[in-house]
């Protein structure tokens, strides 16, 4: 297979444009011909919905939850960047093409990023007309803030609730098409299959997770917009019900699954407090700004923080990176923070977390004004900890956050199957090995609103798609499958629940294929995995029946695709061997403990082609060109 | 004319029609505490008083008006209470009050539907007595029944019961809300149920135990 | 530091197999459990029981766990999100809950929002409501740079303070007349304060509170218990905003 990124030539700056005014138009009398599923109600596939149905194509919108507006985007905190220059300090396209590109550790498509950070400005303006409330300043116009290290005030937000406010927005653009009757909403779906007739995507068969039924639907194009697969790793910052199983079906029929081990862990997140948790709550980063992070310089030091004299204190932090200290990026702070539990010199009951202290702020600054920057995050802390983090340092602990990873695809955002587009978190596209902080929703928006909209009218212009029903054979094929998967599932009445495997892979992931990997642990992973699964199949147990709600066979569907994906990530995490972005690999480390890349063997995608259930993974290579960012080191010393 | 027939059949527009109905019924109290206070300075004061009222021309357009208010109140109350009902079906084993609700909110269909009783058997007892050439004599004479004036007593208990939520809830309805006055919207609230209740509610104790 | 002391509950939970059965109390028993866990995830160790025993586990809704996508419901000892100021069911930690005590857990209830299963219900009826106008009808593209329109700073936070209703349906629990009108106030509050929702204003009032009525929703009498279970402490205030803009639009506008 020969992997074509279909990047138009010409000057980064020009590719876009040119490639719009290349690409055919689907006649606006058409459009009402094509029948477009979209799965996912996120970012993305609310923005993609609502922008095709605009359009005059007819929709289908599919989501797990009871409404589209609960998708995880809901969750983003921080904000959207965009080279909007408001501030007047020196932003531009170009300067957020070229940060968001180093942001990337180099792993990323130089055109595809120029392009988000094209329309990054569009989506702010669209997002505002929505009624988006946006921060505002005194006089009534947009407020900015610097976000993540970024040395320009770009991003944009609503207080700490951004994605909230943007996913509503997207959200309320798509009911007003659902009122129109322009889109069609199946809340409660699962997508179980993909469809592929004649070698094209033309459909996909949920469970409809209320009465358990096989549900076919055909379509012209189908659109992937189904998120990130963090939850492979049991404890994150997503949400319950996120999941990779559609994006793994598409994988099974033939979508290449590219970069799958890129996974961002973010350094303050509230630590694990028990073998119940369910879910890890990420704290803002700017929390780093005033707190200091520490360990005792003793080994299993039990001693009440506040009885820890300052000279018994390891702000290693400040003593390995003199310079950035405390405010290194995300993944230079979450490994050092692994590096000293694994020393033993973890805090907590569990020793599974470090200090980040503000008693130095409170001395300095007073309470009351650590309380006006910090108030709600102190609150929540207090909240969930229950420990006062006014009087005793706050502990925390790094978590999967984000994963870079994901369905490859092309300039137009077209999987390897035709007419299988991904968009989102979904796909791999535009962040490289790392995503900078505020790119997230971005990301999902430039796709959803201002670049699938041309893409697939191209697409739907130059192919011939044959009506087809319901009756047809594949489809038929595939909602025996679901129903016969479900049914295996179902049988197997074993001793262990779908949680406790999910636990167990999570374990495995956590340890091996975390925020730091070696060879000797990836190749555990490799062993450990398999295994798991093989015991998955024999030994899961899953309650209930197939035609009903069935909250257990769901988590069980899920689980067994994570046991499959997370094996594919330990493989590609074993074979790059070097260190990128959020992948360290501690083999390759600069003597100050940086990501070493090299680029001279791995300045490429890694994208994995299934073979089947019992043959390995094939590994297509793109190479990445970087004509315009030339390639250095990071260093943060 | 459709707009007014769908206007007045909505939820919100039912609610301003309590809302309305309900504060000018709180105006038909002032004047009605106001005049019954008069039995405060004797029988001569009091009789003068209800001899000008009665012979001012306007009174029976003024009673008949007053009849539509209470009859509108009433229906849209009894419309709106159907409404919440039917919108529950299936009650919770366990309630618990979050800290919205209030005593005065929570009843006021049955301190509403206990005025409605008293409303009939006071208008019976005063606007429709056999004997009318001595109201004042009428008056003493049927608080001297301490069954009547327990009776009259209680439902101005209910009646300050009912304004407590009633009188803040309609400048509510009516979207008269602001951080600057709401706050003082609701105490003068609970200031006038105190002293309407209050304020009847001494007539017939003063009477019955002179 | 000591491991704190696990503490056991009692559990008096709805199950309802599915929306046409009857539906009962069932007892449970909850051993063991962290203060420090979460009400959800006492309900996962339950039912991860269940499932060990080859019982049905108690279906109930939840996703983000955070307290943001709204998809959490329950009445949690006669209240809506359970005990707890400003907080979503997912939110709630067992702490907030004395060893050996009886928690009764209930599914929202209201006609508008039908059974699904045991604490699952339909709560579609809000995505109908702002589909009926809660939105600004503005197609990609077509918007003017987002510093057009000036919105006074006031004004921004007093939209945001609206705009951060997670639609979790709370408001309808708690309210004795199942009445709807905390969410659907908070969305005409928020488009009717920012200039980008001037035109559609009044339509969008009248269009939202008629499909509010059609919903078989109940009639707002002011009780404030909404306010005082809402997860994100959206005003009452919105409410009367809400309704001057129907008085307005029914009255003054052409619609």
């Amino acid at each position: 297979m020969k992997l074509d990124s279909k990047i138009p030539s010409g000057p980064v700056q020009q590719k876009w444009d040119k490639h719009r005014f290349e690409t055919k138009l689907v006649n606006p009398a058409n459009k009402r011909k094509y029948e477009i599923l979209v799965v996912g109600t996120g970012l993305a596939g609310s923005s993609a919905a609502a922008a095709l149905a605009e359009l005059g194509y007819h929709v289908k919108v599919f989501c797990i939850q009871d409404s589209p507006r609960r998708a995880h985007s809901i969750a983003a905190q921080g904000g959207i960047n965009a080279a909007k220059n408001y501030p007047n300090d020196g932003d531009s396209i170009y300067r957020l093409f070229y940060d968001t590109v180093k942001g990337g550790d180099f792993r990323a498509r130089e055109a595809n990023v120029y392009r988000l950070a094209q329309v990054a400005n569009n989506i702010i303006d669209q997002c505002v007309a929505q009624g988006v409330p946006f921060a505002r300043e005194y006089g009534g116009t947009l407020a900015n803030r610097s976000f993540g290290g970024a040395q320009v005030s770009r991003t944009f937000y609503a207080r700490g609730q951004t994605g909230q406010q943007l996913l509503l927005g997207a959200y309320s653009s798509l009911m007003r098409q659902v009122g129109k009757g322009s889109v069609k909403m199946f809340p409660r779906r699962e997508m179980l299959e993909l469809v592929v007739v004649d070698g094209a995507a033309r459909g996909i068969v949920c469970r409809n997770l209320v009465t358990g039924d096989v549900e076919s639907y055909s379509g012209h194009a189908v659109l992937l917009c189904t998120g990130g697969y963090g939850q492979v790793f049991y404890l994150s910052t997503n949400a319950i019900a996120s999941n990779c199983s559609a994006a793994w079906r598409a994988h099974k029929h033939g979508a290449l699954f590219a970069n799958p081990c890129y996974t961002q862990i973010h350094p303050t997140c509230i630590p694990v407090s028990g073998d119940y948790q369910s879910k890890l709550t990420l704290m803002s980063e700017s929390l780093r700004n005033d707190g200091r992070v520490w360990v005792p310089k003793k080994k299993g030091d039990s001693r009440s923080p506040d009885t820890i004299p300052e000279e018994e204190r390891d702000y290693f932090l400040e003593r390995k990176y003199p310079s950035f200290g405390n405010l290194v990026p995300r993944d230079v702070a979450s490994r050092n923070a692994k590096q000293m539990i694994d020393e033993g010199r973890g805090v907590g009951d569990t020793g599974l977390s470090v200090y980040l202290d503000f008693g130095d702020a409170i001395k300095r600054l007073g309470e009351s004004v650590v309380r006006e920057k910090y108030g709600n995050l102190f609150d929540m802390y207090h909240h969930i900890t229950d420990e006062n983090p006014y009087k005793v340092p706050m502990r925390i602990y790094p978590a999967v956050h984000y994963t870079m990873g994901g369905l490859w695809v092309d300039y137009n955002l077209m999987t390897t199957i035709p007419g299988l587009f991904c968009l989102g978190e979904a796909n791999f596209s535009d962040h490289g090995a790392n995503r900078l902080g505020a790119s997230a929703l971005m990301q999902g928006l430039a796709d959803g609103y201002f670049i699938i909209p041309y893409t697939l009218g191209g697409y739907l212009a130059s192919s011939k798609l044959p009506k087809i029903d319901l009756g047809h054979a594949q489809f038929k094929a595939m909602e025996t499958a679901v129903a016969k998967r479900a049914q295996e599932l179902l049988s197997i009445k074993g001793k262990r629940t779908p949680g406790d495997f999910h636990r167990a892979l999570g374990h495995i992931m956590w340890d091996k294929v975390g925020m730091a990997r070696n060879k000797k642990g990836l190749e555990e992973a490799l062993r450990e995995i398999p295994k798991l699964r093989e015991e998955f199949w024999k030994d899961v147990n899953v309650t209930g029946a197939g035609r009903e709600l069935n909250q257990t066979l769901e988590r069980a569907g899920r689980v067994a695709d994570f046991l499959e994906l997370g094996e594919l990530m330990a493989r590609d995490a074993l074979h790059r061997e070097e260190s990128c972005g959020g992948h360290l690999r501690e083999e390759h480390q600069t003597p100050d403990g940086e990501a070493k890349r090299d680029d001279a063997n791995f300045a490429y995608v890694a994208a994995w082609e299934h073979k089947g259930d019992d043959a390995a993974h094939a590994l297509h290579k793109e190479p990445l060109a970087f004509e315009e960012v030339h390639l250095t080191q990071r260093s943060y010393a | 004319m459709g707009w007014l027939f769908r206007t007045l059949n909505s939820s919100i527009g039912k609610k301003v029609q309590m809302a309305l109905s309900g504060l000018l019924l709180c105006g038909f109290l002032v004047t009605h505490l106001a005049g019954n206070l008069f039995l405060y300075g004797g029988r001569e004061m009091f009789n003068h008083y209800a001899k000008a009222l009665e012979e001012n021309p306007l009174l029976p357009a003024a009673e008949i008006g007053l009849l539509l208010l209470f009859l509108l109140h009433i229906a849209t109350a009894l419309r709106v209470t159907y409404g919440n009902k039917r919108a529950r079906p299936v009650a919770y084993a366990k309630t618990a009050c979050a800290g919205g609700k209030t005593i005065g909110s929570a009843t006021m269909v049955f301190s509403g539907l206990l005025l409605l009783a008293f409303l009939i058997v006071h208008v019976k007892t005063f606007r429709f007595a056999p004997d009318r050439s001595d109201l004042y004599a009428m008056v003493m004479a049927a608080f001297q029944n301490k069954l009547y004036a327990g009776f009259y007593v209680a439902a101005m208990a209910a009646l300050g019961l009912h304004l407590s939520h009633g009188f803040w809830s309609g400048f509510q309805t009516l979207g008269a809300d602001h951080p600057k006055y709401t706050p003082w919207i609701k105490r003068l609230g609970l200031a006038f149920a105190a002293a309407v209740a209050f304020g009847f509610a001494s007539i017939p104790i003063w009477a019955s135990l002179r | 530091m000591t491991e704190k002391a696990k503490r056991n509950y009692t559990l008096k939970v709805w199950r309802q197999k599915d929306a046409h059965d009857a539906g009962r109390m069932a007892e449970y028993r909850a051993e063991g459990i962290s203060p420090d866990a979460s009400f959800l995830e006492m309900l996962d160790i339950v039912n991860e029981q269940l499932v060990r025993k080859g019982e049905d586990p108690i279906a109930f809704d939840s996703d983000c766990r955070e307290g943001i996508c709204g998809m959490c419901s329950c009445v949690i000892d006669g209240r809506a999100h359970g005990p707890g100021a400003a907080t979503a069911t997912c939110q709630l930690h067992m702490r907030a809950f004395e060893d050996g005590a009886t928690i009764v857990v209930e599914p929202f209830r209201a006609r508008a929002f039908p059974p699904v299963k045991d604490l699952v219900v339909d709560r579609s009826a809000f995505d109908r409501i702002i589909a009926s106008g809660g939105f600004v009808s503005v197609n990609v593209g077509s918007a003017p740079d987002g510093n057009t329109h000036l919105v006074p700073h006031p004004v921004a936070e007093k939209a945001m303070d609206a705009a951060a209703c997670i639609g979790c349906g709370a408001c309808v629990a708690a309210c004795p007349n199942a009445s709807a009108m905390l969410f659907v106030a908070a969305k005409i509050s928020q488009l009717s304060l920012l200039p980008q929702g001037q035109p559609e204003r009044a339509a969008r009032a009248l269009n939202m509170l008629k499909r509010m009525e059609d919903e078989d929703f109940g009639n707002c009498s002011n009780h404030g218990e909404c306010e005082a279970v809402c997860p994100k402490e959206i005003k009452l205030s919105n409410i009367a905003r809400t309704n001057r803009e129907f008085i307005r639009a029914s009255v003054c506008s052409d619609e």
